[in-house]
């Protein structure tokens, strides 16, 4: 079981290092979206193996299924074209500008992590979606409740702001 | 490596890799794209860290969970607010939309 579960975070690892270098360099933003998707889902399969099947149920859910859906119609109605939007050289400036984006955070966390270790255990407990269920009734009741006035105000946000007609007085 | 410096390695491969994005590509789409790895990454490591440490497991999952409805709520403002630049501007590069007057 352990080689199991250690080949199984070796795939999904692998998943996720190809769909996010994909999500940041391919030319065009629909494969680009379809590199964050399976980034997405890599992620939900990570979960799974931590033992947090709701979690990777609503991460497939919400992410792949919401908020992949909602970036495809921004490209479709943004009229992106396939492979113009990204193209072209780039400054070498700015290239210079991502790679110190890239390493800082990178070198200055991967080595507090490395060097840091906290402990851990090796198989970790599914608390069940009972325990979930219970947790935002009782104790996190109030966040609960303010998740779904953002996501009001975020539902109502929007329409109003692309409602409007700019440019027309 | 114990299996929590892993997932945590993960993790920070997706907020270096996001970050990347966010500063490399020139549409605001793009940007996008790349924020949300980096809010995938931050999901992974809270709950690798609720789920792999002794601390309660529920409150990291239900961090994850709140977390996923933010990013919902943040994409479609976002998205909202690409909208009307791009109707406004005409393109949706960011090097492109620099006048602030309304």
């Amino acid at each position: 079981m352990e080689i199991l579960a250690k080949s199984a975070f070796l795939l999904y690892t692998l998943v996720i290092v190809t769909g996010s270098v994909m999500a940041v360099s391919a030319r065009g933003l629909v494969r680009a979206l379809l590199g964050l998707m399976g980034v997405m889902i890599g992620v939900a399969g990570m979960y799974l193996l931590m033992a947090a099947p709701f979690v990777a149920f609503m991460q497939v859910l919400i992410y792949v299924g919401g908020v992949g859906v909602l970036i495809f119609f921004a490209i479709m109605l943004t009229r992106a074209e396939a492979h113009g939007d990204e193209s072209g050289p780039g400054h070498v400036r700015s290239i210079l500008n991502a790679l110190l984006a890239l390493l800082a955070p990178g070198v200055i966390l991967s080595v507090v992590i490395l060097n840091h270790p906290p402990a851990s255990i090796s198989e970790p407990a599914d608390v069940g979606v009972f325990g979930l269920g219970k947790g935002m009734l009782e104790p996190y009741l109030l966040p609960f409740e303010l998740i779904s006035i953002i996501l009001f105000v975020a539902m109502a946000g929007a329409v109003l702001v692309a409602w409007r007609r700019w440019g027309e007085k | 490596m114990t299996a929590l410096t892993m997932y945590q390695m993960v993790g920070l491969f997706l907020l270096s890799v996001g970050f990347f994005g966010l500063v490399w590509r020139r549409t605001l789409i793009g940007m996008v794209i790349s924020l949300e790895l980096m809010i995938n990454g931050a999901g992974l490591a809270v709950v690798a860290a609720a789920q792999l440490t002794p601390a309660n497991g529920v409150t990291g999952q239900i961090a994850a969970l709140f977390i996923m409805g933010i990013a919902a709520a943040e994409a479609t403002l976002i998205l909202a607010i690409v909208l009307v630049v791009v109707r406004r501007f005409k393109t949706s590069r960011a090097g492109e939309v620099s006048q602030m007057k309304g």
